[in-house]
């Protein structure tokens, strides 16, 4: 998030789009309701009513996948309504001509035809925006999630710009981050192109910093030790490496032979998950660290016990870059131990140096001195109390509440000029709805942890799709019968919600449930940048399944006439 | 006052085994069991939680255990409540009263801002009581809203519910295993926001004969729903119509039998 | 006889609220809000209140697992260690550090993560890192 959680609440507009907020990140909705209170416009955009959309100011359901045109619609209202912010854009941007040609052909009505948006509410919803003195536009993975994600991204950062909605309190571009460390993973180089603090690992400079404090290269020369299990690394390797999606693919290949997962559970989490499963079998070696056999570790050839949130001393970093401490209340369960104990116990037995680390307070020292953003924390500070969100450079730095206040990191802030693409794949005669996927209240990611709370499972025990009434018709569902929903990829069987909160032709079915995985169905078709997959986007089929207890009645009653 | 009040806790650690209070750390402050030895320092009176639930629990686990607890007035009510109810042992609880401030009662506009301790045997009021502050004004003046109004007015609250049961489980009085809330025969689980009028309703009269006016359930309600101006109205109501004040007298037990049925499923606690 | 809160931040979405964590002689018993804290300010969402149900299940993971004959079972620490530094070594001895690949954790801590990603860069040697962020 450019801006901080509390900022939400003095915003004078707040633009929300791929988010359930309300649903997904509560506690963000909490300061959002608070600024519509005060007197703030909220918009949603979104092809399913949630609890948010009820709330706002206006609901704008739009076909999945046409957010570029929406968007770019929007920007079209604001320039020809002479709404966008001269100054802003004279001082602070570059590229303004090129937004401008390619948002000219997305008039109002243009855009209705893509996105099935009323041409005078996005009209009204541009206006909303545009007139506020801080307007802040809010998404999560409803954005992200398709094969036009980079593009969604950077739609919403020119929206930002054009009208002057950045570097300021309550404005900004702020994507919810959908799980408690996603941000903390992200920063501190689980990510293939960077190391901790998003420095590039083809950065010779930086290159050679790490391979100084890491120990690869010494004054004197290469590196000193090795048990003799694998060949020493005797320089860092300034290629970028694979994602998480190239990996599970190139396992299928056989060019990935071995993955190490800790605490992920890809297959449920990964698109297409029928595909990724074959994949990972075909691995000559599979090492999962988890909390639980899940779906990935009951393919694994070693699993590994980790222990829980409550079971350690660590950091978290929330969505607005706040970095706080989690602390220890039980011991681990079992003989499971720490993630962090796990890896410096494997180290050693690898014969590396490095690992030596008694506590994560030690770790959090030596992430510091290599990470710049990360520069200021220590857990003597962090404990103290202190709100610090990154960057925070150095121990006297109070934090960064908001980012890009007089300039971008790149200095001038470039708007670029977005084409509308299609989604990988769209509903037809043999597929004819349109999938999207999320998450629900009272369930969580892959359903790992909230479908073992006894209070949760019992308040959404099963897998469900939801369908606007005019197409249960048409598939013929009447009550809660169970179907089956099917795309190219797989399918799986399900109860129904019929319900007017849905778009017609498009149903939703959250993927917490293993046993009718929404990932069986989904499109792994990627963006091409981010490497995320089309999850909010497939084309499926509905067809009504047997209905055990109503074919019993039948045969008895068959039976007894 | 904090002094004389941890100078009270050291004195009856003697006798006791522990007295629960609010304890501050670096880390926070939240409830705990103090004991001899610990650092009498860190005793708080600030923020507040539902401390009759944390000896409730405490009892029910450490049976033989004699303990105290450092209470509000509004702490004192539950206490009586929750005994009524076979949650708390009476006679296995000390009770080291404090007074609120003017100020603190302003705040809560809270009517009894000091704790009434006759009928704890053992106990201590720390403090001068200072007189009840005036009422939310906000309940007389939603009492002008035409009833045809009212309804539209709660649906509009209760529409912006994240069904997150904060305000029933921080309530210092509500305890049962079997709630109503997450029966499906009441209210149709996995909806959000929940069923309106059942689910707010039906803890609305949960709340007739328990409600002592402490507000948690308010602060800790994630959606700002005014849910103490409806408490307040439903215990005007009662009071005026039965007569019966939740938390007022430990001997007069509660006139709904829904609440005699809330005490048969735990009824591990005997006085 | 021992009753404490621990406060710590929810394990669940990216909102990073704090919570305490009511202990009772070393097990968790429930869950308070923190009433100090900018985010959270004493409020809660269901998993929130809920965040310590999952941390007592019967299904956590007690002890490593290797599959042997087609089946996963109990082993001691020195063995499944031993066992993954013995193939982590030889797979990347024979076919090159970039034939493994490592996935972090959106649920682990800064520390782990950092941890997990120098163990891959360092000794392994391959910048095949990610994690679920994109999922």
């Amino acid at each position: 998030m450019t801006n901080s959680i509390p900022e939400f609440e003095d915003a004078d507009c707040v633009l929300i789009t791929g988010s359930n907020t309300s649903e997904a990140h509560p506690l963000i909705s909490t300061r959002i309701m608070r600024a519509k209170a005060k007197g703030a416009k909220i918009v949603v955009v979104d092809p399913r009513t949630t609890q948010m959309s009820l709330l706002a100011n206006l609901h704008l359901k739009q076909q999945p996948g046409s957010d570029v045109a929406w968007i770019n619609g929007m920007m079209n209202v604001i320039i020809n309504e002479g709404l966008a912010d001269d100054v802003f854009i004279e001082k602070r941007t570059e590229g303004f001509d090129e937004l401008k040609a390619a948002v000219a052909e997305f008039t109002p009505e243009y855009v209705e035809e893509i996105s099935g948006i009323p041409a005078y509410d996005l009209v009204a919803a541009a206006k909303m925006y545009a007139e506020a003195d801080a307007a802040s536009i809010v998404y999560s993975m409803g954005i992200t999630q398709h094969i036009t994600g980079v593009d969604n991204v950077l739609s919403c950062a020119n929206l930002a710009m054009l009208t002057g909605n950045m570097g300021r309190p309550s404005t900004g571009v702020n994507p919810l981050r959908g799980q408690n460390n996603v941000q903390g993973a992200c920063d501190m180089g689980g990510l293939p192109n960077v190391y901790p603090g998003y420095q590039k690992v083809s950065d010779p400079d930086i290159q050679a910093k790490f391979e100084k404090a890491w120990g690869i290269r010494t004054e004197n020369g290469g590196r000193k030790t090795g048990s003799g299990l694998l060949s020493p690394v005797t320089g860092l390797s300034d290629k970028v490496g694979l994602t998480v999606t190239e990996m599970v693919e190139l396992a299928g290949s056989g060019e990935v032979k071995t993955l190490y997962i800790m605490g992920e559970n890809p297959l449920m989490a990964d698109a297409d998950i029928n595909h990724a499963k074959k994949c990972l079998k075909n691995l000559d070696f599979l090492v999962v660290q988890d909390i639980f056999l899940t779906e990935t570790a009951e393919i694994a050839d070693v699993v590994l016990p980790g222990a829980s949130f409550a079971e350690k001393d660590g950091t978290f970093t929330a969505t607005d870059r706040r970095v706080q401490l989690v602390n220890q209340a039980i011991e681990p369960v079992g003989e499971s131990k720490a993630d962090w104990e796990i890896i410096n116990m494997l180290a050693k037995e690898m014969g590396a140096s490095g690992f030596d680390f008694s506590s994560p307070e030690e770790i959090m020292a030596e992430i510091a001195a290599l990470t710049p953003i990360y520069g200021g924390y220590s857990y003597e500070r962090l404990k103290n109390g202190n709100v610090l969100q990154w960057p925070c450079p150095d121990a006297e730095h109070p934090g960064t509440p908001y980012l890009h206040k007089d300039k971008f990191s790149r200095g001038l802030g470039k708007f670029h000029g977005i084409e509308y693409k299609a989604p990988a794949e769209s509903a037809d005669d043999d597929y004819p709805l349109t999938l999207t996927t999320g998450r629900i209240m009272f369930h969580f990611h892959t359903g790992t942890m909230s479908r073992r709370a006894e209070k949760l499972n019992k308040e959404v025990p099963e897998a469900y799709v939801e369908i606007h009434p005019e197409d249960a018709i048409k598939v013929g569902i009447n009550g809660h019968k169970r179907v089956t929903v099917s795309s190219r990829r797989g399918e799986i069987e399900l109860a129904t919600r019929v319900t007017d909160r849905i778009k017609p032709g498009v149903v939703f079915i959250p993927f917490h449930f293993a046993e009718a995985a929404a990932n069986a169905l989904t499109n792994s078709a990627f963006d091409p940048v981010a490497k995320i997959p089309e999850y909010k986007v497939c084309a499926v089929k509905i067809q009504t399944t047997a209905d055990p207890v109503l074919e019993v009645c039948n045969e008895s009653y068959k039976s007894k006439n | 006052m904090i002094t004389e009040i941890r100078d009270k806790v050291a004195e009856q650690l003697e006798k006791l085994d522990g007295i629960v209070a609010l304890r501050s750390t670096e880390d926070g402050a939240a409830p705990y069991l103090f004991q001899q030895g610990d650092n009498l320092e860190e005793l708080v009176m600030n923020p507040r939680y539902p401390l009759s639930k944390t000896a409730s629990k405490l009892q029910k686990r450490f049976k033989d255990a004699k303990l105290g607890v450092v209470a509000r007035g509004c702490d004192v009510r539950a206490l009586v409540e929750m005994a009524k109810r076979n949650q708390i042992d009476p006679d296995r609880l000390v009770v080291i009263g404090v007074t609120c401030t003017s100020e603190e009662a302003e705040f809560c506009f809270c009517a009894e801002p000091a704790p009434n301790l006759d009928q704890w045997s053992g106990s201590t009021l720390i403090g001068e009581p200072v007189p009840g502050a005036p009422p939310n004004p906000i309940v007389a003046e939603y009492a002008q809203i035409p009833y045809a109004e009212r309804w539209a007015f709660w649906k509009a609250q209760f529409t912006k519910c994240h069904k997150c049961f904060g305000c029933r489980d921080i309530c210092p009085v509500c305890f049962c295993e079997a709630c109503a809330l997450e029966d499906p025969l009441w209210v149709e689980p996995g909806l959000l926001a929940p069923d309106f009028p059942m689910y707010h309703l039906i803890k609305a009269q949960h709340m007739t004969t328990r409600c002592v006016g402490c507000r948690q359930c308010e602060m800790a309600c994630p959606a700002d729903i005014p849910l103490t101006v409806l408490y307040d109205l439903v215990r005007q109501d009662v009071a005026e119509l039965i007569g019966y004040v939740p938390g007022a007298d430990i001997n007069e037990m509660p006139p709904f039998t829904l609440t005699l049925a809330d005490a048969a499923i735990e009824s591990d606690l005997v006085y | 006889m021992d009753y404490k809160n621990i406060q710590t931040i929810c394990p669940y979405c990216g909102c990073g609220c704090a919570l305490n964590l009511e202990v009772i002689d070393g097990e968790i018993v429930g869950v308070l809000p923190a009433n100090d804290h900018p985010v959270s300010q004493g409020s809660l969402c269901i998993k929130g209140w809920n965040a310590h149900a999952f941390v007592g299940h019967e299904d956590r993971l007690k002890k490593p697992l290797i599959r042997k004959n087609g089946q996963l079972e109990e082993v001691s620490w020195n063995e499944a260690l031993k066992l993954v530094a013995k193939n982590l070594g030889s797979i990347q001895k024979k076919h090159g550090a970039d034939s493994i690949g490592v996935l972090t954790s959106a649920k682990c801590t800064n520390e782990e993560n950092y941890l997990l990603q120098k163990f891959a860069r360092a000794v392994i040697g391959t910048n095949n890192v990610d994690h679920c962020a994109r999922l």
